[in-house]
């Protein structure tokens, strides 16, 4: 045990850790070509608790929080972002239920989100400029007693996998209204269809996709939170997001580091293994020392979500330093394997894997996604009184 | 920029819009070597833009060359290495070659063929002079064997410059320089690689087994082998920096276009996305400069190594930065769209024709050498 980790946040890392070397490794670089949802994992990944860390109080493991949640997303990361990716989403529809849901709509999803038998997703993005504007915009109606969505949301990771989707919207009775309402919408919801998968450059594992919804109805049930009151959700499940993001990214970047280091230990060059040049162990210094001060502000965002406190400057100081950052980790570690890190296939006459290549594509999506013009700069900057 | 220049940079922006531009996304998805460019550049015969006048060829002046490679970047770096490379092997045979090795060398590049520059060896990276490739006399010829790697162009060319000790015994000093025909026996093509970025560009293994050189062949004398290579890389790296500053120019384009785009009510952002756009230009138009001004010196016939080494460092380090910096500003578009391609290309450029941390080496090497007059003594507590 550490100072800042219980027993059951240590075993938790302990357990990811060793779940990603037997079934995340060998089947890393399948999941990049981005064919296939890696469906048989979530049943495994449930049962060794890692789907419902984010609800504390519905977890079956005691102690954990959600620092026992960055705790599992770091460790996959290591073998593969896209899966964490597919957790941390999940994560966040599980987290915003526990934090905001009704005890009926905890009761309804909470214990089979856990358990894995429904994975769940959450839907913000737009492509227009701002949420509400542009000609595919999510917006409700009222219908009865009830509403009916139309529009479409674009970027939903776990698109077309998920079972229960958290999609925010508008109301529109009047024209002017711009705050935010969350909707539980389940998959196969008439009206509601899922377009074929985007491809992404990295994170392939996780299904990214828009949504379109045509008079999908959604009964009062299916408000979370209430009316009108849900701007301030999506706000901190995006800054939930940056934190568990980087974890991913710190997951990856010691990956790398670890890679490379053995690499240049290995790699002979002017008489002597390069790792001896001073030129390469400032590379690998640094690359250590950014990860390692990354994934404390990383414990520092996810202790202060664990405790319910006000989160939102820290979670966004995380995504600054890993937007600077965060994907130069990779783009060292790849210089100092040079020819053999920009390899996406080992090459015949090699022996090993090659990963780094991989990494970079994941690193981008998991540093630079999710940052509209002057976030996170202006969240940060309003909490300096 | 004069008039003459102007004209043919326009070309070359027209000829990629309508040759590179549309087909870059799908051969980087494929990995195909992009076999139709050179057809398309055939009428142009801008694959013998280096070739000089008196072999036939268009004869650029090394700033031409220049503007022309960043147009080609701005398309796709991947394609425009097939040309660089190409050049830059020509460059070894121009520099030490006889006429009659000029002369045929650069003869199926007056047809849109390309050559390759074949130095590194799998224990021979950055250490270019520690590769098991040898070359034996046998008479009038020359016997080579030994493994070649990440060799650009390699499985394409129609020559090749190939790198093997005469001597292994003097090491660097016993390199000599061959020209070498993929067609001659012993040559044994290995795999293209699948590589993170410029995927469209060929890269090979190729192996040498008891391949029969004729002597005529060695280009300069034995032992000349790692001053041809040094020198030739000399004049190529900034051709480098020429493609990065095409693809961070892109990059920002592109960027911008997208702002535009998503936020069409905003004619002007805030601060914070002005000063990054502008700080983006700030560093292409900066790396634009050190390439420019490497071209002036070599054609003014001044050192040029320093600059040269300059300007491949700053250029790569440069795409590096604007990709990076414009996907942060696209976010999930640029992740779900072609711009991956941006990073994934400027990546792979930090890395050939001399790691950036060589470059920094011999950069070094010049900021540390002893001045050459000494400087004046600073007079301390004067007035």
């Amino acid at each position: 045990m550490t100072y800042y980790l219980t027993r059951a946040q240590e075993a938790l890392g302990q357990r990811a850790h060793a779940f990603a070397d037997e079934f995340l490794e060998p089947i890393a670089a399948e999941l990049d070509r981005g064919l296939v949802f890696p469906k048989a994992l979530i049943g495994p990944l449930a049962a060794q608790d890692f789907l419902g860390l984010a609800a504390p109080a519905q977890s079956s493991v005691e102690g954990a929080g959600f620092i026992g949640h960055i705790e599992v997303i770091q460790a996959l990361s290591r073998s593969s972002a896209g899966v964490a990716s597919i957790v941390n989403n999940h994560a966040l529809a599980v987290y915003a239920i526990a934090y905001w849901g009704s005890e009926a709509q905890k009761k309804q999803y909470l214990p089979a989100l856990i358990k894995g038998e429904k994975l769940g997703a959450v839907a913000i993005a737009e492509t227009g400029p701002t949420l509400g504007i542009g000609p595919d915009a999510l917006l409700a109606t009222r219908q009865g007693s009830g509403l009916v969505l139309n529009g479409s949301k674009t970027f939903v990771r776990n698109a077309g996998a998920a079972d229960v989707y958290l999609v925010f919207g508008i109301i529109r009775p009047e024209p002017d209204n711009t705050r935010l309402t969350c909707f539980i919408v389940e998959a196969g919801t008439s009206g509601l269809s899922v377009w074929p998968r985007l491809v992404t450059m990295g994170l392939k594992a996780c299904p990214v996709a828009h949504l379109s919804f045509k008079n999908v109805a959604v009964t009062e049930a299916g408000v979370m939170g209430s009316e009108n009151n849900a701007s301030g959700i999506a706000s901190q499940i995006l800054s939930v997001s940056a934190v568990a993001s980087g974890a991913q990214t710190v997951g990856i970047a010691r990956a790398a580091a670890e890679h490379a280091a053995a690499y240049a230990k290995h790699r002979v060059q002017f008489r002597h293994p390069i790792a001896r040049l001073q030129a390469i162990q400032t590379l690998l210094a640094e690359m250590v020392s950014d990860s390692h001060l990354a994934w404390l502000g990383v414990q520092h965002a996810a202790r202060l979500i664990q405790d319910s406190a006000p989160f939102e400057p820290e979670a966004a100081m995380v995504k600054l330093f890993l937007g600077r950052f965060g994907s130069k980790m990779l783009v060292d570690a790849i210089q100092i394997e040079g020819g053999m890190g920009i390899c996406e296939v080992v090459p015949k006459h090699i022996a090993g894997s090659l990963p780094l290549a991989r990494m970079f594509r994941d690193i981008a999506g998991t540093t630079l996604l999710d940052a509209p013009d002057d976030f996170p700069d202006k969240i940060i900057a309003a909490g300096i009184a | 920029m004069n008039s003459e220049q102007a004209a043919i940079k326009q070309a070359a922006r027209e000829f990629v819009a309508k040759n590179i531009i549309p087909h870059a996304a799908e051969y980087d998805k494929s990995g195909e070597f992009h076999r139709y460019l050179l057809e398309a550049a055939k009428p142009s015969r801008i694959f013998a833009m280096a070739v000089p006048k008196e072999y036939g060829g268009l004869g650029y002046s090394p700033l031409t060359q220049a503007l022309v490679l960043e147009e080609w970047g701005y398309g796709c770096c991947g394609m425009a290495t097939t040309l660089g490379a190409s050049i830059l092997s020509m460059e070894s045979v121009l520099i030490a070659g006889n006429d009659d090795q000029k002369r045929r060398y650069c003869k199926p590049m007056l047809n849109a063929g390309i050559g390759a520059f074949a130095l590194t060896e799998p224990a021979a990276g950055s250490d270019a002079g520690a590769g098991e490739a040898t070359a034996v006399k046998s008479g009038n010829d020359y016997i080579l064997n030994g493994p070649k790697c990440w060799i650009t162009n390699g499985g394409e060319a129609a020559v090749l410059v190939v790198f093997a000790a005469t001597d292994v015994a003097k090491g660097a000093k016993g390199l000599s320089a061959f020209i070498v025909e993929p067609t001659m026996p012993g040559f044994i093509l290995g795999d293209r690689e699948e590589k993170l970025g410029l995927r469209s560009s060929n890269t090979v293994f190729f192996l040498m087994k008891d391949l029969r050189v004729p002597a005529a062949n060695l280009i300069g004398k034995e032992g000349d082998g790692m001053r041809i290579a040094m020198e030739t890389l000399d004049v190529a790296r900034p051709t480098i920096g020429a493609l990065a500053v095409g693809l961070a120019q892109r990059c920002l384009d592109e960027c911008v276009k997208h702002l535009r785009q998503r936020y069409p009510a905003k004619t002007y952002p805030g601060e914070s996305l002005q000063f990054e756009l502008a700080d983006m230009q700030i560093q292409i138009e900066g790396a634009r400069q050190a390439q420019h001004h490497t071209m002036r010196l070599r054609e003014a016939k001044q050192p040029f190594s320093i600059e040269s080494a300059i300007a491949k460092t700053l250029g790569t380090a440069v795409a590096m930065n604007v990709t990076t910096q414009a996907m942060r500003l696209m976010g999930s578009h640029a992740y779900t769209s072609e711009f991956g391609k941006f990073m994934r290309d400027a990546k792979v450029m930090q890395i050939y024709e001399g790691t950036n941390q060589i470059q920094r080496l011999v950069i070094a090497r010049s900021v540390l050498a002893p001045p050459k007059v000494a400087a004046p003594a600073m007079k301390v507590g004067a007035k």
